[in-house]
């Protein structure tokens, strides 16, 4: 290869400024346009690390304490929050791994740097100019400001994104020209080195550059050869990419405590569709969502919404959220917010032309919500019978239409029905020759007429839920001639006549 | 000599201002009803309960109102379509429909309660302005409605059967309305256990139940229930002079134990 040849190595650097503060703002779009600081370290020494534009443009300056930060006046104060700016990360990762699977992340002060290896990239993105475009339309579209800087040189991406602002894609061999105006303290060198170059005058990494290399050596050792190739724009990087686990989670902390749903849906609607927009780009949708919070005084509030079907669509997620939430509201103010999804293929239900109708899936989560929300989430389901020879046992399960296929035989002659009282009426019964004669159900009073009975029936004596009870089948008239069917119940273990069901 | 159809319009004319078209017959519409299993009672129906309409099952306790639903919806669940029960009173017992043929795995049954949500969750804030609890029938009427605009849903019972006639005649006519437009444009057929008729005019057929008597085995065990109904109405049927007293038939319905014991 001739030494002007287009090299096989192409990186781009991005890097988001101030991200503590980026990674709260983002979730916040109502703060986005106030002047907004974030304050680290424990009370009373907490210190400005990270602020946004309007703040800086106040005179707000990192390093102010509290104090000096409110003497400012009408700029929101926050707090930093690591599990916040983890999240942040994951989601800026997730987003950038959509145009190259190798990311390099670099450790900047204050900020969250990746470089991408797009090397050969182009004939998917266009060319490196369009690859920067296309990459800060999808930052953004994630709720992030980043500088994106395209080099064939690994370190000259990542110095030169971190001191310029916006887009700087550079041409290859014009590494040097692009690095000339950066200062040396991009070279991150010790306190002593920076003495000596401010002595000579060099401030820059284009005097650095023009500095000859036999005269810096004998002066400052071997390490001047790098910063001389760093300078240069030509220096040697050995990439390392991450490999980081698909998780779809995001955080956040509120600094005022929220107790008001309404605010707290207005952050989950944000939080659900980065969820939705990260899975997407991997063809996925959300199969359940977890949310976690933490409450006042401690509390912790868990709940789990699951989708019929894997869905992608954010309205009826967040309408999933909605009533949940409303269904079983937190108890105390909640303090941080985190929503967990795990991922489901991307899936649609095939329906036949001639198949029988049934509810769409996702609308029909929405009113089971709904419902469950109005009568109480273990009083809406299918019923199942439990293995049991106690009459009455069963137990509410979950609703579904996906997969189901009838269970019950053919029955060709019409069978009569119970209606079940529950729980069943206490009666105070006369008996006549051990059968019952007649009975009273609050102010009705019913002489029976026929007796069937008794039917023995007892069972799990070894445990607490064990019954002895005395079915009678009887017909019983009241005073003023209405008739009823009806199955009464001597419980043997309380001594009592219950009136447990009609015949209907 | 005059033609039969001049002849006809004649006495068309003749007749106008009392009985309109009065040779001229009606047009037939064909609806679409499903069996309810029972025989007498599809032949009193003329082949089932009306697909998109709502069918009012009324009569006091015991007399047969619910055999009958559970025996319709047995049959829609068989064929795999699914159904609801909305149960104001929690009185539904699925041991019995399980019995009947229902298939449970295709049935949703809403259980109303009094110790629920208040009617506003919304908002927290909201709760000491609004603080009333849903009613059972509140619930059920509101249930009915949601699964009813959802679609979907090929038989809807709403179970007031042990509900006063008071209560179920307070339920205002704009929500029977609601519901019959809802249950014809998603082809549900919606029926209603009650003490009485309840939906007046949006109903398309009501069948009164009444218990006649009990068979039983040497007077030691109930053999068979016998139930008699009454079509009160039928909204969708062609008048005829022969239908001077509403139609009558009787029907019985077997205990469980009997029919394991002949099997």
């Amino acid at each position: 290869m001739s030494p002007h040849a287009k090299p096989a190595s192409l990186y781009a650097a991005v890097h988001v400024a101030e991200f503590p503060a980026q990674s709260i703002l983002r979730l916040r779009p109502d703060l986005q346009s106030s002047p907004t600081v974030i304050l680290d370290g424990s009370p009373p020494q907490e210190r400005v690390c990270a602020l946004n534009s309007h703040a800086r443009k106040r005179g707000v300056i990192p390093g102010l304490t509290r104090l000096e930060v409110e003497e400012v006046g009408n700029i929101t104060i926050l707090t930093r929050s690591a599990e916040t700016e983890t999240a942040a990360r994951t989601v800026l990762l997730e987003t950038l791994s959509q145009f190259s699977p190798r990311i390099e992340e670099v450790l900047a002060d204050n900020a969250c740097s990746f470089v991408l290896d797009i090397a050969g990239s182009e004939r998917l993105f266009g060319s490196p100019d369009q690859i920067a475009h296309r990459l800060r339309e999808t930052i953004v579209a994630s709720g992030f400001r980043a500088s994106i800087s395209i080099s064939s040189n690994f370190h000259t991406a990542r110095i030169k994104s971190e001191f310029s602002r916006g887009i700087s894609v550079i041409p290859y061999d014009r590494e040097s020209t692009a690095l000339a105006s950066i200062p040396i303290s991009a070279l991150h060198l010790d306190l002593d080195h920076y003495e000596t170059f401010a002595l000579w005058g060099i401030g820059t990494l284009g005097e650095l550059a023009a500095l000859p290399e036999d005269e810096m050596i004998p002066r400052f050792g071997q390490p001047s050869r790098t910063w001389l190739a760093l300078a240069r724009g030509n220096a040697d990087h050995t990439f390392h990419p991450l490999e980081e686990k698909f998780e779809l989670k995001e955080h956040i902390e509120f600094e005022t405590h929220i107790e008001q749903l309404d605010a707290l849906l207005f952050i989950g609607a944000n939080m659900i569709g980065n969820l939705v927009a990260r899975a997407s780009c991997r063809a996925l949708s959300l199969s359940s969502i977890r949310i976690e919070m933490l409450l006042e005084r401690s509390l912790l509030y868990k709940r789990l919404i699951q989708p019929a079907i894997p869905s992608d669509d954010r309205k009826f997620l967040l309408k999933l959220l909605q009533l949940e939430l409303a269904a079983h509201p937190p108890q105390a103010a909640v303090v941080s917010l985190t929503l967990t999804a795990d991922a489901g293929r991307q899936s649609k239900i095939q329906l036949g032309l001639f198949a029988p109708q049934a509810p769409e899936p996702s609308r029909l989560d929405v009113t089971l919500a709904r419902l469950k929300a109005m009568v109480g989430p273990d009083r809406v389901g299918s019923p199942a019978l439990l293995d049991s020879h106690c009459p009455g046992r069963f137990q509410m399960q979950d609703f579904s239409v996906i997969n189901q296929h009838p269970q019950s035989q053919q029955v060709t002659t019409p069978r009569t029905s119970l209606r079940r009282i529950r729980p069943p009426h206490t009666l105070s019964l006369q008996t006549h020759d051990g059968k019952p004669k007649a009975f009273r159900d609050g102010p009705s009073r019913f002489e029976i007429s026929i007796a069937y009975g008794p039917w023995q029936s007892s069972g799990c004596w070894w445990d607490v839920d064990r019954w002895d009870l005395e079915e009678w089948d009887v017909m019983a008239t009241t005073t003023n001639g209405e008739s009823i069917s009806c199955l009464l119940i001597h419980d043997h273990l309380n001594g009592k006549w219950l009136l447990d069901a009609y015949y209907d | 000599m005059p033609s039969s159809t001049a002849l006809r319009q004649q006495i068309e004319t003749a007749f106008q201002h009392r009985y309109p078209s009065v040779l001229t017959p009606s047009p037939k519409t064909i609806r679409e009803v499903i069996p309810t299993g029972i025989t007498q009672i599809d032949e009193l129906l003329n082949g089932g309960i009306p697909v998109g309409a709502i069918t009012e099952l009324t009569g006091p306790a015991s007399s047969g109102r619910t055999s009958i639903a559970i025996s319709a919806l047995a049959q829609r669940t068989r064929e795999g379509s699914v159904c609801a029960w909305i149960d104001a009173k929690d009185s539904f017992d699925p041991e019995s429909a399980a019995a009947v043929g229902v298939s449970l795995n295709y049935l949703l049954w809403v259980r109303c309660s009094e110790k629920t949500a208040t009617r506003s969750d919304r908002q927290r804030t909201n709760q000491t302005r609004d603080q009333q609890p849903w009613t059972r029938l509140d619930q059920a009427l509101r249930a009915t409605d949601l699964l009813l605009q959802s679609g979907g849903f090929s038989s809807i019972v709403l179970d007031l059967a042990d509900e006063s006639i008071e209560h179920g005649r307070r339920i205002p006519l704009a929500t029977w309305f609601r519901y019959r437009q809802a249950a014809n444009r998603t082809r549900c057929s919606l029926l209603v256990l009650g003490k009485a008729p309840f939906a007046q005019s949006s109903a398309a057929v009501v069948l009164e139940c009444q218990r006649a008597a009990v068979d039983s085995v040497y007077s030691t065990v109930i053999r068979t229930f016998n139930y008699k109904a009454h079509r009160q109405r039928e909204r969708f049927s062609h008048i005829t002079s022969i239908d001077r007293k509403p139609p009558v038939s009787t029907w019985s319905a077997q205990t469980a134990w009997d029919d394991e014991k002949r099997a």
